[in-house]
């Protein structure tokens, strides 16, 4: 019979001896979590838990054609660990001065510097009252690219490393500066469309809860939480990058010429509302936007108000069109300085030409003022109260990047004996830049007003469409007879009236002159203006509006007209776009037609 | 039938417990394998994650290069320096023609061929004449 291998003494031995070592692995595991928990706890966490917050990416700005207007890209911020410096790392040093482009010795300093208060605080860490001192960031450098991150990285300078901070780039510096806008050194969006978009733009960070080796590199393994990042979505506006910088140059052009107080150039899609271009004088640097004055980063096109001058006068002509109380063939009298009006003999304002008897056409075509109070005055105050309205002007424009003001528009019930006879020359009310060009826009499209469009479509960060942006009527101001008619007569402006000699022949140009006496100090003064032209072409077709206001133009010799100052300008333009969106003309120029532009075409 | 001695007990409990030990040993490393998996695992995706994020960064970097280098104003000083003489078309220089451009295009190409031809026919077989026509195939 078996006794076993071992006797029942020394059995007993073993099993007690492994006992005792389970119960001492037990009395201990107790110890470390139970009775020691809390403070063992507070030191795992703080050496080794860690919470890594993944900042979100800005989404693109992007032009109609997909070309960056605004972009994020990442920037390192280099600075040191001066508990964990190494001495044997000084060979390094003046390598990393190069490539931190900093002067050898103030490198030098600052890292010997570092290495005591390194030395210095990991003594203090003994001591629990001076914990709170311990320094573990002195920053070096900013903005350091990527490439010569790497450089650095590889020098293996132990506490050296950086953090990843994105910076907002405007790769075209000027271009659309007052539409873009831009986020600040603080990361907040200031203005334009980074301001208003930014909703769109900003995305979510997201964040790691999870652990660190002594090296600080995350152990990916003890992930206990995490919220996955998302980045902004990309912004498509309608603004084409090759018409904005066609309309910047042309006023830089006029700034040189004119130095006027402001100017501003619209361009855009009459059926669509779409905003080409949009530019302002004076302009500023998106990439240096801390050195631009305040008055260099408004968007005048619909922060200041202008009173619109003969511009306006399309109110007065469309209306009296739409109404049928005149055709274009009717007949007034313009050179009768007074008329009778509900039982008042009203002063007619001065013109700048003496005419006799006009018509309708004449009136658009030669900017009677003392022609359109008559029209005004024939459907009265209400109705032509009514269609200026109709217009768009004294509201906003709902333009979709904000900052608009309404512009003033009175009602009748306010206007003095005269304004009857004054604002339908675009006096005694005022409108912004863009008012009145979406008021043009409305006669190019058939008499639609529409909303300005700026937003084409957002993008997510994968590129996928997820909302676009159709055209929105506001108001139907005329019949599409009517604008058709109105259209045909403001092409009179080109072949017989204020604008006459800027024709381009097949192009069937049509707009309207504008030249505003300035009020300073309560009163119009004769030799500061707002010269403007609106206009659109091909009058049968329209293809694109164009607007183009300058105010105080500072003339060498006469007048600032808005025929001497916008008008060459819009035909300028005008040309360029005519290549750039392939514009065809309607007809073949004759050759008498191009003798009447001085054999020019 | 007798009962087994005392002994024989104390070895089976023994001879159980060295099972147990190496069973739970070995499920303990078993364990211990699988997290280390998973440990390599988390590792090598946090790496490639960030290779990833890495290459997304230097993509806007180059994004960003090129929007600059293709911003109008860059161009045009471009054009400038690199003396391309470079511009607009004018009005003037255009000639608008009804119809699709490329069967234009390869209508007057044809023609050139086949009058080549015609006149190499003609003119006889000389070589020179003869290349020249194949010359003028593609």
């Amino acid at each position: 019979m078996s006794k076993g291998f071992a006797s029942n003494f020394r059995m007993t031995l073993i099993a007690v001896a492994v006992l005792a070592c389970f119960l001492g692995v037990g009395i201990r595991l107790i110890f470390l979590h139970v009775i020691d928990r809390d403070d063992l706890l507070k030191f795992v966490n703080k050496a080794r838990r860690q919470i890594v917050v993944e900042q979100a990416r800005r989404g693109a700005i992007l032009d109609t054609k997909g070309a960056l207007l605004a972009t994020s890209r990442s920037f390192v911020v280099v600075g040191v660990d001066p508990e964990m410096m190494n001495p044997d790392d000084i060979k390094s040093w003046p390598e990393m001065a190069r490539l931190l482009k900093l002067p050898r010795a103030e490198l030098s300093g600052v890292l010997q510097n570092s290495m005591k208060v390194g030395r210095q605080a990991l003594a203090n860490s003994l001591t629990p009252a001076l914990e709170n001192k311990r320094v573990r960031w002195v920053k070096l450098a900013e903005e350091v690219d990527e490439d010569v991150y790497d450089q650095i990285t590889k020098l293996k300078v132990r506490g050296v490393y950086g953090a990843r901070n994105f910076k907002r780039i405007y790769p075209g510096d000027t271009l659309a500066a007052h539409v873009i806008g831009y986020v600040n050194k603080e990361g907040v969006a200031v203005t334009g469309a980074e301001h208003h978009l930014d909703i769109y733009l900003k995305g979510e960070d997201g964040w790691i809860e999870s652990e660190k080796d002594g090296a600080r590199r995350e152990l990916a393994q003890f992930r206990s939480r995490e919220v996955p990042v998302q980045d902004g979505n990309d912004v498509v506006l309608t603004i084409d990058s090759v018409v904005q910088y066609m309309i910047e140059n042309e006023l830089k052009l006029i700034a040189d010429k004119y130095r006027p107080k402001f100017a501003t150039i619209i361009v855009s899609e009459p059926h669509t509302g779409r905003i080409l271009g949009l530019a302002n004088y004076p302009n500023y640097n998106l990439n240096a936007f801390e050195k631009a004055p305040l008055d260099a980063q408004r968007n005048n096109a619909v922060t200041d108000i202008i009173e619109p001058g003969s511009t306006f006068k399309i109110v007065a002509a469309g209306a009296a069109l739409d109404l049928g109380i005149v055709t274009p063939a009717s007949i007034f009298d313009c050179g009768q300085t007074s008329i009778l009006y509900k039982n008042r003999q009203l002063k007619l304002p001065k013109e700048d030409e003496p005419f006799e008897n006009l018509s309708v056409a004449d009136i658009v075509a030669h900017s009677s003022n003392r022609g359109a109070a008559q029209l005004a005055m024939l459907m009265g105050e209400e109705n032509f109260y009514s269609y200026a309205r109709k217009y768009g002007f004294g509201q906003s424009t709902k333009f979709q990047l904000g900052g608009e003001v309404r512009g003033i528009l009175e009602q009748p019930k306010n206007w003095d004996g005269l304004t009857i006879t004054r604002m339908p020359m675009g006096h005694s009310i005022a409108a912004t830049p863009l008012q009145v060009h979406m008021a043009m826009s409305a006669v190019a499209n058939g008499g639609t007003l529409l909303r300005p469009q700026i937003l084409k479509e957002i993008r997510d960060a994968k590129g996928n469409i997820v909302r676009t942006f159709a055209p929105e009527k506001r108001e139907q101001v005329l019949k599409p007879r009517t604008a058709a008619v109105l259209a045909q007569l403001l092409h009179r402006v080109f072949t017989e009236g204020t604008a006459k000699g800027f024709e381009i022949p097949g192009f069937e140009l049509a707009g309207k002159t504008g030249t505003t006496q300035k009020i300073i100090d309560g009163k119009y003064v004769s030799n500061r203006h707002v010269s403007s032209f609106v206009g659109f072409f091909p009058a049968s077709r329209p293809e694109v509006v164009i607007s183009v206001i300058v105010d105080d133009a500072k003339m060498s010799k006469g007048i600032a007209y808005g025929r001497a100052v916008a008008v060459p300008a819009f035909k300028h333009i005008a040309e360029q776009l005519i290549q750039y969106l392939d514009i065809t003309p309607l007809m073949i120029p004759t050759s008498g037609a191009l003798a009447s532009n001085g054999g020019a075409r | 039938m007798r009962p087994p001695p005392p002994n024989t007990l104390v070895n089976k409990i023994v001879a159980l417990t060295l099972c147990l030990l190496v069973f739970s040993g070995t499920l303990g490393l078993g364990a211990v394998w699988v997290r280390q998996e998973i440990f390599s695992t988390a590792n090598r995706s946090n790496v490639l994650e960030t290779k990833l994020a890495d290459v997304e960064r230097r993509l806007d970097e180059v994004d960003a290069g090129v929007a600059i280098a293709l911003n109008p104003a860059s161009l045009l000083r471009r054009n400038e320096t690199m003396r391309l003489g470079l511009e607009a078309p004018k009005q003037i220089q255009v000639v608008r023609m009804q119809g699709s451009p490329e069967t234009r295009l390869a209508l007057k190409r044809n023609q050139e061929i086949f009058s080549l031809s015609t006149t190499a026919r003609k003119s006889g077989p000389t070589a020179g004449n003869a290349r020249l026509v194949t010359a003028s195939f593609p």
